[in-house]
Parts: structure tokens; sequence; C-alpha cells
């Protein structure tokens, strides 16, 4: 593999993308946490942008780092904030799960570390968020109409879950 | 893609989903403006009467042809017509255990969302059913499992609700990214999401690397697809959440999810490992050169199910136990690949409905009653209530297999599919058998409790009207279906013609 700027890129991006990722998994404060997930969003952001799918990273920044990280941050200052999770599990447990992560990585690895895939045409980069727009209204439009229900459920299922209870049990209590 | 084209494309098979939508839709408008007193049973019946229509519509739509709408983003085949046909039976009768549930506590501020919601979830588990894109499947998946999870959580203030939706929400979110990250692959390698194309596509793939990523991919979609079938050793979730959830979303987990989970995995496995080759001197298609696997994932399934369902005292946990067994005998029918396996798994979930759903109208009614959900609440129910009793009794009997009933001619048909194939599955059969005679145990314990015990109280029980109706169907259904399966099996036959267009 020769040493281009994209691979330079790449391996950057990516190494941001799964330090955040370990660090989300290793830090105890949450709002931390946090932090190490928007790097994580917004270095695979990067990535996107390295593969010609610009309109996905403007998305991509837009909600992953934008909106769901101010939702989870909203969230932990409206709780208890100073929260932070103890490690619980056992050595043997955690041991089992690193040989399996491993094991996992290595299946994927050999499938991948000299996978040879035809080149298609490359004209990506022409027009895409037009070309995007176009698929989805046309083609696509039953999928993007049941994920429209789908956004529907959510929003009506958090409201059920979260709401107050009504007077009645108020009182109750 | 202008209007016309749009517009020429024939909508009328979509009616059942069209009404579903139109009804979930209704349904969210008449509880805003409805009155905060009134009860929103009505609300029930509206969703029952619109299941019922859209059940009309599809039978109306089953001389219908093979038939696909904006490139197999929905396709109608025979396939479809069936399980979807499962689908609404299903989901009606669940609709009228839901308006018989008096709840203690919890659902009932919230009936008129769990309507609606199990509307949703109903749809996108029809969507899966017919279509042919992975897009759209992957969309339905999420529909039916993003609705359950709300459903699963419905009861507030019970704490075992509570835990059980957490669960069921974290094990169902990895699960799905699990199913994605599979997916992916394929697509990777393909470049499309059309199951057809992709079919066509992977006929031509030879490239070592290429057939091992195919096989990632088989065993990342298999696994992930195993969450939602709940079978082991993937399975840890469904006691909790089974037990946790109202009883109407439990049978509605146990039956129409898990037909929805076994749709889902069929479409994919067999329209796209199919016809992949699996890179061996013999040109053996993917899927059967990894049947091992799924056949491996059957047997622990049923061994695991039956095994810890001997030591379950919570009457929820015991039939969640059941239901993982039952996972496990329909995989065999996935394992066993034979000429017949859409019709066997067809009517095996079939009767597999009707034993379920009647059983669960009358745990609902028992354990309503007492507020326990202990075995020992069906102490002496037949002196109480004979006809719960043997109705109850002649369920169990089904669920474990005894001739006359339905659930006989369901397994008797899976052995028969498992041993056809040239080298026959034997250790799979001689598993299913063994694990069937250990079900006996767990079964007849219910039954030595409602015949032999002495009744903890004597008080007369009445069941309200749709728990019978559905108790009174499920019970002639399952002897029905026992007695002449052929009525089934014709039907299957004269209408669907042996699926032979879900390839095409």
């Amino acid at each position: 593999m020769t040493l281009s700027g994209e691979f330079l890129a790449f391996m950057s991006l990516a190494l941001v993308a799964v330090i955040g990722g370990v660090l989300l998994l290793n830090l105890t404060k949450v709002v931390h946490m946090v932090v190490a997930l928007v790097f994580t969003f917004v270095s695979i952001a990067g990535i996107y942008v390295l593969l010609s799918a610009e309109f996905l990273a403007a998305v991509q920044i837009l909600i992953y780092s934008g909106a769901i990280t101010i939702i989870m941050l909203f969230g932990i200052m409206l709780t208890r904030h100073n929260d932070t999770s103890e490690p619980k599990t056992g050595r043997w447990r955690k041991l089992l799960l690193f040989l399996g992560v491993l094991g996992f990585a290595f299946a994927v690895y050999i499938g991948i570390y000299n996978l040879d895939l035809p080149a298609a045409p490359n004209d990506l980069h022409v027009n895409n968020t037009e070309q995007i727009g176009i698929e989805l209204y046309s083609k696509f439009i039953i999928p993007f109409e049941v994920t429209s229900v789908l956004l529907l459920v959510a929003l009506i299922g958090s409201i059920v879950l979260a709401k107050k209870d009504d007077e009645k049990e108020a009182e109750k209590e | 893609m202008d209007l016309e084209t749009l517009l020429s494309y024939e909508w009328g098979i979509m009616t059942p989903e069209f009404i579903i939508l139109g009804v979930a839709t209704a349904l969210s408008l008449m509880d805003l403006f409805m009155p905060k007193s009134q009860s929103r049973k009505i609300l029930g019946w509206v969703g029952f009467a619109g299941v019922l229509a859209a059940l009309v519509s599809l039978l109306g739509l089953i001389g219908h042809g093979p038939e696909s709408i904006l490139l197999d983003t929905f396709r109608l085949d025979s396939f479809a017509k069936a399980f979807k046909l499962l689908l609404l039976i299903g989901s009606a009768m669940v609709l009228l255990i839901a308006t018989g549930y008096e709840p203690n506590e919890g659902l009932e501020e919230f009936r008129g969302e769990f309507f609606y919601l199990f509307m949703a979830a109903l749809l996108g588990a029809m969507i899966m059913s017919s279509s042919g894109d992975l897009i759209t499947l992957f969309v339905g998946l999420e529909l039916l499992s993003i609705s359950s999870y709300i459903l699963a959580g419905m009861r507030k203030r019970n704490l075992h609700s509570n835990e059980s939706a957490m669960k069921y929400v974290i094990n169902g979110s990895i699960a799905t990214a699990i199913t994605l990250f599979g997916m992916s692959y394929v697509y990777g390698l393909t470049g499309t999401t059309n199951l057809k194309e992709m079919a066509g596509f992977l006929t031509s793939v030879y490239n070592e690397q290429h057939i091992y990523l195919l096989g990632l991919a088989f065993f990342m979609i298999v696994v992930g697809l195993s969450f939602k079938l709940a079978a082991a050793p993937f399975h840890m979730w469904a006691p909790d959440v089974y037990q946790g959830a109202p009883t109407p979303v439990t049978a509605f987990l146990s039956v129409v999810s898990k037909t929805a989970g076994f749709i889902i995995m069929i479409r994919i496995l067999f329209s796209i490992f199919a016809n992949a080759p699996s890179g061996d001197a013999q040109g053996l298609p993917m899927i059967l050169a990894l049947q091992d696997y799924v056949a491996f994932l059957a047997g622990a399934t049923m061994i695991i199910g039956n095994l810890i369902a001997l030591r379950q005292r919570n009457i929820k946990r015991l039939f969640a136990y059941s239901s993982i067994a039952q996972a496990g005998y329909l995989l065999v029918v996935i394992a066993s690949m034979s000429l017949f396996m859409f019709d066997t798994l067809w009517f095996y979930l079939g009767a597999y409905l009707f034993m379920n759903l009647g059983a669960f109208a009358i745990i609902q009614h028992v354990t309503h009653k007492s507020g326990s959900e202990d075995i020992s609440q069906f102490a002496g129910l037949y002196r109480r209530a004979p006809f719960l009793a043997i109705a109850m009794a002649i369920f169990l009997l089904s669920l474990a297999g005894i001739p006359g009933t339905a659930g006989f001619i369901g397994k008797l048909n899976i052995f028969m599919g498992a041993l056809v194939p040239s080298e026959g599955h034997y250790v799979l059969v001689s598993i299913m058998i063994a694990t069937t005679v250990v079900s006996y145990f767990y079964y007849f314990g219910v039954m030595v409790q409602m015949f032999f015990r002495p009744a903890g109280d004597t008080g007369k029980v009445k069941i309200p009207a749709a728990l019978t109706a559905v108790i009174g169907i499920s019970l002639a259904a399952t002897i029905l279906f026992g007695v002449a399966p052929n009525i089934a099996f014709d039907f299957l036959q004269g209408n669907f013609n042996q699926f032979t267009d879900f390839f095409q």
C-alpha cells in the first residue's frame, strides 16, 4: 500500500475514532464519555468525506455530534450528573471477553487483509446530494415512509415512557 | 422517475398495509380527542376491526400473481401472503386478549398508546414479510423492534416491566447492530440492496476471499436474527422480558414477533445465501455448506429451552422457555431444508399461534385474578372453571405434541422434513424427540396443578367475552388442524403453489 495523503488522513481519522470508542468504554465520568463519543462521531464524519459522501458527513455532524450529544448532555445535567460507573465484572470475564473480541477481530482481519474488490467506475462526487434525493424520493419511497412511521413511534414511545404520571397517582404517593 | 411511472405501479397490493397504517393513525387521533375519563377499550375494538379489514383485503389478494412495486422494495408473493395471514390472525387475537386485560396498575392510562404502538409493530412485521430489499427489510425490523421495546415497558410502575424493557432495548440494539454489520458486508460485496440482484451477482463469485467474507456475513446475520427468535445461546433476554411485560405484550412477542423473526430469517438467508457458492469442490451453495451451524443452533435451543423450563415456577417464565424450545423446533425446519420447508414452517407457526395464544389468554385471566404468576395459581382450576381447565389442558397437550392436536401434526411434519433429505438429520431428530419427552414434564406439571391439586380459593371464575372468543377459536383450530390437517395443507397447495415464486 502506498503512502498517500488519503491514506494518512484515513489512518489518523480511524485512530481517533477507535481511541474515542475505547475511551468511551474506559472513562468513569459521564461527561468525559460524551466528549470521547464526540471525537468518534467527528472522525467518522471525516471518513465519510474521504469516501466522497459529503452529505452524509454533514448529516453525521449535525445529527450525531450536534443533536444527539447535546441531548445526552441535557439528560446528564438534568439527572444525577456526578454519577460515575464502577466496573464490577470479574477478571475472568474480562479475559474471556477480550479473547472473544480478539478472535472476532482476527476473523475479520483474515477476511480483509488482502481483499481485492473490482474497482467500480468512480463518479461518486458528482452531484451526490442531488442523487441521494432522487433515489430516496423515487426508488426508496416505501422504506422512507416506513421510516417516518418509525420516528413517530419512537416519539410517542418516549413520551409515554417519560411523561409524569397523572394527578391521581401523585395524590397516592 | 416521474409521477406517471410511480402511479403505474399496482399500489392495490399494499392495501392491507395501508389499512393498518390508516387505523394506527386514526387510533392516535381518536386517542387525542377523546375525553380523558372515557375508557380506551373502544380503541381496541377499532383496531380489531382494522386488522379484520386488512385480513379480508389480504384474502382478496390471494389469487393475485406475484407482483412488485419500485424494484422489489415491496413485493407480494406467495410467501408474503401466507405469512402475512399468520401475522394478521395472530394480531387480531392478541388485540382481543388486550381488550380483556384489566390491569391492577400501569397499563390503564396508556391503553390508547398501547393499541397504536401495537398496530405500528404489526405494520413493521407485515412490511418485513413482503419485501425484496434489504433496506425495507431492515426498516420493517426496526419498526417492529422499537414498538416492542416500548410495549414491554408499558407498566411503568412495575419494576419487572422496567427491567424487561431495559434489557430488551439493550440486547435488541446490539443484535440489530450485528445484523446490520453482516448486511453491510453483503452490500459491500454486491453493490446492491436488492435481494434478487444480490443473488444474481453472487452466483458468479469465485474469489476465495469474497466467499470467506460472505460466510462471515452469514454468521453475523444469523447471530443477530437469532436474538429476535430468542434462540439459544442468544435467549437470555426472553425470560425476563416475557415475565415483565404486560401479558398481551408477552403473547405478542412470543407469537407475532417470533413469526416475523422467522420471516426475515428465511427471506435473507434463502434469497442471498442459497445462490452463493461455498467454495468447496462440489460447488455446494453456501447455505447447504453452513447448514450444520444452523442445526447446532437448533439443537442447543431445544436442549437449553426445555431443560431450564423444568425449573420454572413462574408461569410466564415457563412459557418463555417453552417458546424458546418451540423456536428450536422451528429452527430444525430451517436446518433440514427439505422441499416442503415453507409448508412445514407455515403449518407449525400457525399451530403454535393458536395453541400459544389460547394458553396466554387463560394465563392472563388466571394470573390477573390472583395477582400472582406462580404455577400454584392454577391449582384446582378444574373445580373452579372446568372449561378453562380443559381448554388449557388441550393447549398444553398440543404444545407438547400429543396426537390429535395441531402441535402433533406440526411436529410430525418437522420429523418428516428432517428425515427426507438423502443424508437425514438423525442427530437433530433424536435431540428433538428427547427434548419433547423432557417437555412433557413441565407441561404436565401445570396439568397436575389444574386437575389434582385442591383449589386455593373456590370462587367461580367469570371470563370476559373477548377472552372466551380467543380461547374458543384457539381450541377449535387446535383440534381441527389436529384431526384434519389436510384443510390447511390443501389451502397451501391450492393457493400458494409450493411457494415457487419466492425465488423469482
